[in-house]
């Protein structure tokens, strides 16, 4: 074991100083900015960004080195890998975050367009149009979305117990953690919690009516929505179908994956197989025969065919995980159940579901999150704007005139986010092990 | 007899995911299309005004061709394709020539048209053979209605005639119409059948200019994304891996991010960013003297083809990420502190413990993300649209298609005429394509074996 070496103390504080020194300067002594094709230019200027980057790297790199050799002399390259890691890692976090915290601040400025004058206040960044401007943060672009939006007093009362749930679920955990409550109590709260937020949201998407999303004109009469105003709609609808589509999947996929799981038949293998492979091939490969089934069934744009097209599917994934499930739950629950008297109906009732519960939800989640980013069912099955899903919604914004309504798209993209950030943050751990645990397994 | 458990599941995938499987493989082999479709064309409707034996007599001849569009023949949006998409009108059609409102603008190398005929709603693409001035020649005539002679038509009670001659007001049939059925109106029945292996042979025939650069774009799309998004992930998972960086779980929750949000909209918002003039993406390059002009991201097709794969790479991170660091945590922690016992550096023990011990894990990571890519319907259509279009390629298969986004616009846009039998080939292929990856995958991943043994 080599011995601490104060000496390194002052390498140490020499190189953050030269390398700080150094990338400051460099950051300091910009050539000026000019404008080329509208654009802001600073000639050179990723040679001065990168720079001053590695150099940042490898200053820290090398103080944490000499760090290490002033306190633990063996762990010096450990410390100065360390070091480099962090601020490369923060980089990649700067380039992943841009264009989410630019849509944020788009979606909370005053201006519609992107293609506007330039501001010729503010700093480098602002200037470049890198960032919007701070000057114009306003609401006004979700006023613009919304505007159109009646939603009714009842349905402020759902909104106003799902919002006030949400909040007391943080703070049942936060409070949790701090005062060391028993677990079981806290399950309980948040399962309690859990339900009222579903419920309402449930109750909210259900009741809320094409109807309610007018304007008034001058003369007092109501008119239609216009399209880009009616984004909470389009997520109405988007929850409405992937809700219906995961709880159905998981209703008929249960008893199915259980037969898999515990029972030999005939056929078995070949039908589970049939699973398999469904599960593997996206639907909207038969798109034109789905299609035409829709057109002879009369359910072209309606939410039943488009919730009947995702049923194949979806039901085959949810069978075929949740016979992963149960394979890996101990048989001999239902066993003794059945040796006591029940039925096999009886012990997957009264014995197996029960325990499912959680692996369900899972199941209901993915389902959910898959069905609310599909696009081309939707897109073909669906036509009438009141049907919109978001991602139709949007694609409304884009195949116009673009730059004309770009806040307005960014307030939208955000609403349209909210339901799905929360679901996936809510359950990270669950569905990021989870689903890549399904997809190498199949 | 435990098949209840099972037969709701196999009802609901018997009729919406195997009948439309095997729908599909029939629909390829017809000619089911937009103008096709097995319904009465409501715009033909024409009064009878006589019938006599077999002579039926209806009130307005024209309505039922060509001729008597709403504005005739004339009136046809012409869009012609160059390096550019250029709208132009064309006054009228006559014999294979095009008469355009004025002349294409000069140094424009036309290589095809698509007529679009409002009244009917459908579109059709031909090959230009001569421009002079506003006269465009075509290489072969669109399939306006066609004269009635040899049609076989159907009455509302579901006796089938056929027309042998078409005298223009009047109407020949074969038998004349039964007795005490009183004709009132006549229209045409939009009829699709069985055409054998004809969609077949017209991919093949145009495979030069549609197939072959679609499927090798496919191909390659699907290869180089997995590939960057894997060195990638391994390279940001074997960091996070590190358990003395502090903050690791933190910056995993961080990195996230675009996982948690529906790709359905990020990626309509990334369009915005790779706007040419006011896009974020440029004004960044721009600023830090990245490139010494704006790039024309959704225009050309090097550089849509490299934002699909930096698009894919912003969204695919954080799946790769930890399905690389879900592998690594399988690597027992002892065989590291062995490799650092012998001596080996960082570099040594990635590439001596590592590496091996990942490829496993790897193998059908990479293959389920080929498998997904290879049919990225929403990454393609929502980012690019398939665009820009490619001088020599057609309207349907552009710079950027891949094999499902070219079905779809066969099957479901103007450009490709509605051709759903069309659409159903491409569709077969996919199929193929996509069981032989599965498979290779099963095999792999021993998921048959799975289904045999328990």
């Amino acid at each position: 074991m080599k011995r601490p070496d104060p000496r390194a103390w002052l390498w140490m504080a020499l190189v953050l100083l030269g390398t700080f020194g150094g990338a400051w300067a460099l950051l300091a002594n910009l050539p000026a900015e000019t404008v080329r094709d509208r654009f802001i230019v600073v000639p050179n200027g990723w040679a001065y960004v990168f720079g001053a980057f590695f150099l940042a790297i490898a200053g820290i790199a090398v103080s944490a080195y000499f760090y290490g050799r002033a306190t633990r002399p063996g762990k010096a390259g450990a410390y100065a890998l360390t070091a480099g890691t962090h601020l490369f890692i923060w980089g990649v976090i700067v380039a992943t975050f841009y264009p989410v915290v630019y849509l944020l601040s788009v979606s909370f400025n005053r201006n519609d367009t992107l293609a506007g004058a330039l501001p010729r206040e503010g700093d480098l960044f602002v200037r470049a149009g890198v960032f919007p401007n701070p000057a114009d943060v306003s609401t006004i672009q979700y006023q613009k979305v919304l505007e159109q939006t009646n939603i009714l007093g009842y349905q402020w009362g759902l909104v106003a117990v799902l919002l006030v749930a949400m909040v007391a679920i943080v703070a049942v955990r936060g409070v949790a953690r701090w005062w060391h409550v028993p677990a079981h109590r806290v399950d309980a709260w948040t399962r309690t919690l859990g339900w009222a937020i579903f419920l309402s949201a449930a109750i909210l998407v259900v009741s809320i009516t094409p109807e309610q999303f007018y304007g008034v004109n001058a003369a007092g009469e109501r008119t239609p929505a216009s399209s880009e105003k009616a984004i909470v709609l389009y997520i109405r609808n988007t929850l409405l179908v992937s809700g219906t589509t995961g709880l159905f999947a998981v209703l008929i996929a249960t008893t199915a994956g259980y037969a898999f799981a515990r029972m030999k038949f005939e056929g078995r293998y070949g039908t589970l197989l049939s699973f398999v492979f469904v599960q593997m091939f996206p639907g909207f490969m038969a798109l034109v025969a789905i299609y035409w089934l829709m057109v002879q069934l009369d359910l072209l744009n309606t939410f039943t065919g488009l919730i009947l097209a995702y049923s194949g599917g979806a039901i085959a994934f949810s069978a075929w995980i949740f016979k992963g499930y149960l394979e890996s739950v101990s048989p001999a629950l239902e066993e003794s159940a059945m040796v006591d008297g029940a039925t096999r109906w009886g012990a997957f009732y009264r014995i197996i579901l029960p325990v499912s519960i959680p692996m369900l939800l899972f199941i209901f989640l993915l389902q959910f999150i898959g069905t609310y980013s599909e696009f081309i069912l939707a897109n073909t099955l669906l036509q009438g704007q009141e049907n919109w899903t978001v991602g139709m919604g949007l694609r409304n914004f884009t195949t116009g005139r673009f730059d004309t309504q770009w806040g307005a798209l960014a307030a939208s993209a955000v609403l349209g986010s909210i339901p799905i950030l929360l679901i996936f943050y809510s359950f990270q751990d669950a569905l990021t092990s989870q689903t890549t645990a399904g997809g190498v397994k199949g | 007899m435990p098949w209840y458990y099972v037969l709701p599941a196999i009802v609901f995938l018997l009729t919406f995911t195997f009948f439309p499987v095997g729908l599909t493989i029939y629909l390829a082999f017809t000619d089911y299309a937009g103008i096709r479709n097995g319904q009465l064309n409501v715009s033909t409707t024409t009064d009878v005004v006589a019938v006599d034996g077999t002579r039926v007599t209806i009130a307005d001849a024209a309505n039922l061709n060509c001729a008597d569009l709403r504005n005739g023949c004339t009136d046809v949006r012409a869009e012609v394709y160059s390096f550019e998409l250029l709208l132009v009108d064309a006054l009228a059609y006559e014999d294979g020539v095009l008469t355009l409102a004025a002349p294409l603008p000069r140094g424009r190398e036309a290589r095809e048209t698509e007529l679009f005929l409002p009244d009917l709603g459908f579109a059709f693409s031909t090959e230009i053979a001569e421009i002079d001035g506003e006269r465009v020649v075509l290489t072969r005539a669109p399939p306006f209605p066609p004269q009635l002679e040899g049609v076989a038509f159907q009455m509302a009670d579901g006796v089938a005639r056929t027309i042998v001659r078409d005298d223009g007001a009047v109407l020949e049939l074969n038998e004349p119409l039964p007795e005490g059925f009183e004709a009132t109106a006549i229209a045409r029945y939009n009829d699709y059948g069985f055409i054998g292996w004809r969609n077949f042979r017209t991919i093949l025939v145009a495979a030069e200019r549609s197939l072959v650069p679609v499927f090798v774009w496919n191909i390659t799309f699907a290869v180089a994304t997995i590939l960057i998004n894997t060195v990638a992930g391994v390279f940001l998972a074997v960091l996070l891996n590190n358990p003395d960086l502090k903050f690791r779980n933190l910056y995993r929750t961080l990195l996230i991010i675009p996982w948690a949000l529906p790709n359905i909209i990020t990626i309509q918002v990334w369009r915005g960013f790779l706007n040419e003039n006011f896009g974020a993406i440029n004004r960044v390059l721009m600023l830090f003297d990245v490139t010494p002009e704006p790039i024309n991201w959704l225009g050309t097709v090097g550089a849509a083809k490299a934002a699909i794969l930096i698009v894919n790479l912003w969204l695919g991170l954080p799946f790769m990420m930890t399905a690389v660091l879900g592998a690594l945590s399988a690597i027992p922690r002892e065989l590291y502190e062995a490799a650092k016992i012998d001596g080996a550096t960082p570099l040594q023990s990635f590439w001596g413990v590592t590496a091996p011990l990942l490829r496993t894990a790897m193998i059908p990571i990479t293959l389920t993300g080929f498998a997904f890519n290879f049919n990225n319907f929403n990454l393609i259509f929502l980012l690019t649209d398939g665009g820009p279009p490619i001088a020599g390629g057609t309207a349907t298969a552009r710079g950027t298609d891949i094999l499902i986004s070219w079905a779809y616009n066969e099957a479901f846009r103007s450009q490709g005429g509605f051709a759903y039998g069309l659409g159903s080939a491409i569709s077969i292929l996919i199929f193929v394509i996509t069981v032989a990856v599965s498979l290779v995958n099963f095999r792999v991943t021993g998921a048959l074996k799975e289904v045999r043994n328990t």
